[in-house]
């Protein structure tokens, strides 16, 4: 699942693929957008009313790929660099894919780059055709052609001599998501910093709550948990879910630390000086 | 001495920058407090386009939109006073703040107030989490963004929430490897674009793991990570150390609500808009009569909708001083209308209910 | 190693500021005109930024723009500096900090 793995389904692609006429006719936009968000720059950049006009900013963009010329302007202005021009219509065995390419440095035209897929797999050569970069944008449009049958794999490139980003760690897609909020357990208590500004473990923590310490400000008069120069603004949450967690409340049971000016530590002469204008 | 003015803004990123060209625009005179040496908050690190519509300037980069509402202000010389590095550090019974600027101690004792003052990073416990080299995302960003500095050869990010996919894309253009992105639910928390962006870029994201460990003498050399189960226990065999010099934290903002707690404002401690947030009416006054907030110290969003409630803000709390103009019903009317619509999806689930539960009556 | 500073991004202009010089315990270094202290000490390799003065531990900073503070250095001779947030001056003196710090004018 896209939502478990950053990469779209072969289903979800699959019915974005326009007929095979119109695939065969020149190029078109694949929008490879699939969840609804807030956006919409897409459809009031389409200077042909391709990207159809949406109610609810949240729509997924509709696109009438009668109207659709390929002409770029949509993966040009795409936050999410979702949108891609596919040309298949040369029929000699190669085809072409514009990319949405925001790294330096740029390819030059005619350069082989490496042809990778959705998940940052290098899958084969291609050979740029065309480095569109715009002053406005600052989104460059990188276009490449590779082999007709990997045009609807090839997403992204790298170039030939830059090192990979990529990895040997490798992700699963997962099943039944579930939302927990627990935190880790862990037996290392003396290594865990709670309070930067004081130095406090977490094991110094957990053994005030345990010994009845339950509110923020009883940690923090007892053992200056949040009374360093951060006035709290780091470890008052984790010592309110501490308290949380081994008290069995809820986090918004918890009473918060008083807050108290300063919110920052000044020297006293700075108090004493004032303000002469 | 007291400095009197209609309208104090306490904050200069996307929410604050909107409030205060908002409010000018009406005709208040406003003073906008920040931080930082600079306008923009965090706009001045988000290098990538913005969602949501042209409203909320989408499409446009957030260092853009930075630059551009900054200028803005310069149109209404007289009205708008900035203080750059000046921290309002107490917010007073009485309506005083006071504040540190460059050094000086200054009060300010507006008719109103907009806090916008933002999130900070969360924290994350695990052994060894202070080793140096363990960087929150927005530093890292911070670091890449503004200062121009990697900060490491090869990260390892925690979190594929938005700012977790979209540092490790940013680190990436930045020439930085990204080893992996671990993320503890079963399911990626950010938008599918981003995550698609890294994947093809090469990136693992490797869900239902956690980070088990740092590991280093002086600073990070590696961290060791694991396949959990639903209840967060650590699978036996699936144990993993990944060399790296940078781990990246990105697992939630918390909004930072103290001036408003020092005010008064009632609180409410909501989850899901990332811990204590101020109750509020459809105006976004609190409260604390003439207290306004926008932003993410109002529960942890995007910044479109940031830079929306912004311009409610300002335009709210200029009305009740009698700043209106013509146009104010219809401009108030936009504003909820943009928020319903960035607000509406599915993605915005979480903060639908977070809100509901943040209104005042 | 790789030059840390960017130099080509897709993105972003960086401009090459004028050097600042400055030195971290004695050592002379070179940082940019923008940069915080805690950024050019970055440029140059160093993430340790102190001693924890209780658990000994090093230091780093965190969040990089004032909220943390586990950047507090000593600048000029004046302890608990949020270094992540203090732009860097030329000849400015840096020193590792590892104890709470102490007044400047005892």
């Amino acid at each position: 699942m896209l939502i478990n793995t950053g990469v779209p389904t072969r289903e979800q692609l699959d019915r974005l693929l326009p007929s095979p006429e119109r695939r065969a006719r020149g190029p078109y936009a694949m929008v490879e957008c699939f969840q609804e968000i807030p956006c919409n720059p897409c459809s009031t950049a389409c200077p042909f009313d391709a990207i159809l006009p949406m109610k609810d900013i949240n729509e997924i963009p509709a696109i009438d790929l009668d109207r659709c010329t390929g002409c770029g302007i949509c993966a040009g202005v795409c936050p999410g660099l979702a949108i891609f021009i596919i040309d298949e219509s040369k029929k000699d065995g190669t085809a072409t894919v514009t990319i949405p390419y925001e790294f330096r440095p740029l390819p030059e035209k005619g350069e082989t780059v490496n042809a990778v897929n959705r998940e940052g797999d290098v899958i084969g050569d291609a050979t740029v055709t065309r480095v569109l970069a715009s002053k406005r944008t600052k989104t460059p449009l990188i276009t490449v052609e590779v082999p007709a049958e990997l045009v609807h794999d090839v997403r992204f490139i790298s170039l030939i001599d830059e090192q990979s980003f990529s990895d040997d760690t490798s992700s699963e897609s997962q099943k039944s998501p579930v939302s927990h909020e627990t935190a880790p357990k862990t037996d290392d208590e003396d290594e865990i910093i709670i309070c930067r500004c004081e130095g406090l473990t977490l094991r110094v923590i957990r053994d005030l709550i345990r010994e009845g310490y339950t509110t923020v400000d009883e940690i923090k008069r007892i053992s200056r948990a949040g009374m360093g120069p951060c006035q709290a603004r780091t470890c008052g949450p984790l010592i309110a879910a501490e308290i949380a967690r081994m008290t069995g409340q809820q986090v918004a049971e918890i009473q918060p630390s008083a807050h108290r000016a300063p919110v920052k530590p000044l020297p006293i002469e700075f108090f004493l000086g004032g303000d002469s204008e | 001495m007291m400095y009197n003015i209609d309208l104090v803004i306490v904050g200069g990123g996307p929410a604050g920058l909107m409030a205060a060209n908002t409010a000018a625009e009406a005709g208040a005179k406003v003073l906008l407090l920040e931080r930082d040496g600079h306008l923009g908050g965090q706009l001045v690190k988000q290098t990538h386009k913005f969602f949501g519509s042209e409203k909320q300037h989408a499409s446009m980069r957030g260092i853009d939109i930075s630059t551009m509402l900054g200028e803005r202000l310069d149109a209404f010389d007289g009205r708008v006073t900035v203080w750059t590095n000046a921290t309002a550090i107490g917010f007073y019974e009485d309506g005083v703040i006071t504040v540190d600027h460059d050094g000086v101690y200054k009060k300010v004792k507006p008719e109103r107030v907009v806090v916008a003052t933002g999130a900070s990073e969360k924290f994350l416990s695990f052994p060894n989490n202070d080793l140096p080299g363990i960087y929150g995302a927005g530093a890292v960003q911070t670091m890449m963004n503004v200062y121009g500095i990697r900060p490491g050869h090869r990260v390892l990010m925690i979190g594929a929430g938005n700012i977790g996919l979209i540092v490790s894309y940013q680190l990436m253009q930045a020439g930085v490897s990204v080893a992996a992105i671990v993320e503890g639910l079963p399911h990626i928390g950010g938008y599918a674009v981003h995550a698609c962006k890294v994947r093809r870029a090469g990136v693992p994201i490797l869900t239902s793991h956690t980070i088990l460990r740092a590991d280093g003498t002086e600073s990070v050399e590696s961290a060791t990570i694991a396949r959990i189960d639903r209840s967060w226990n650590v699978i036996p065999g699936t144990k993993k150390t990944i060399d790296c010099d940078v781990i990246c934290i990105s697992v939630g903002l918390t909004p930072l609500a103290e001036l408003l707690w020092q005010a008064g404002c009632e609180m409410r401690y909501i989850p899901s808009l990332g811990g204590s947030v101020p109750l509020r009416n459809d105006c976004l006054e609190t409260t604390v009569k003439g207290v306004y907030v926008a932003g993410d110290v109002t529960g942890i969003e995007e910044a479109s909708a940031a830079m929306v409630e912004g311009h409610l803000a300002g335009l709210e709390a200029a009305a009740s001083l009698g700043f209106k103009s013509d146009n104010y019903d219809a401009e108030r009317k936009d504003c909820m209308d943009q928020l319903a619509a960035l607000r509406s999806g599915p993605t915005a689930e979480k903060i639908r209910s977070g809100l509901a539960c943040a209104e005042s009556r | 190693m790789r030059d840390r500073r960017i130099t080509e991004h897709p993105i972003l202009d960086f401009k090459t500021g004028e050097v600042i010089h400055f030195t971290f315990d004695g050592k002379p270094m070179e940082g940019r005109e923008g940069d915080t202290i805690a950024s050019a000490l970055h440029a140059n390799g160093v993430k340790v930024l102190g001693y924890h003065f209780i658990t000994n531990r090093p230091r780093g900073f965190y969040c990089a723009i004032g909220n943390c503070s586990s950047c507090l250095m000593i600048v000029n001779g004046k302890s608990n500096v949020r270094t992540c947030t203090e732009p860097l001056r030329p000849g400015m003196v840096v020193e590792t900090q590892t104890d709470r710090g102490v007044p400047d004018d005892v």
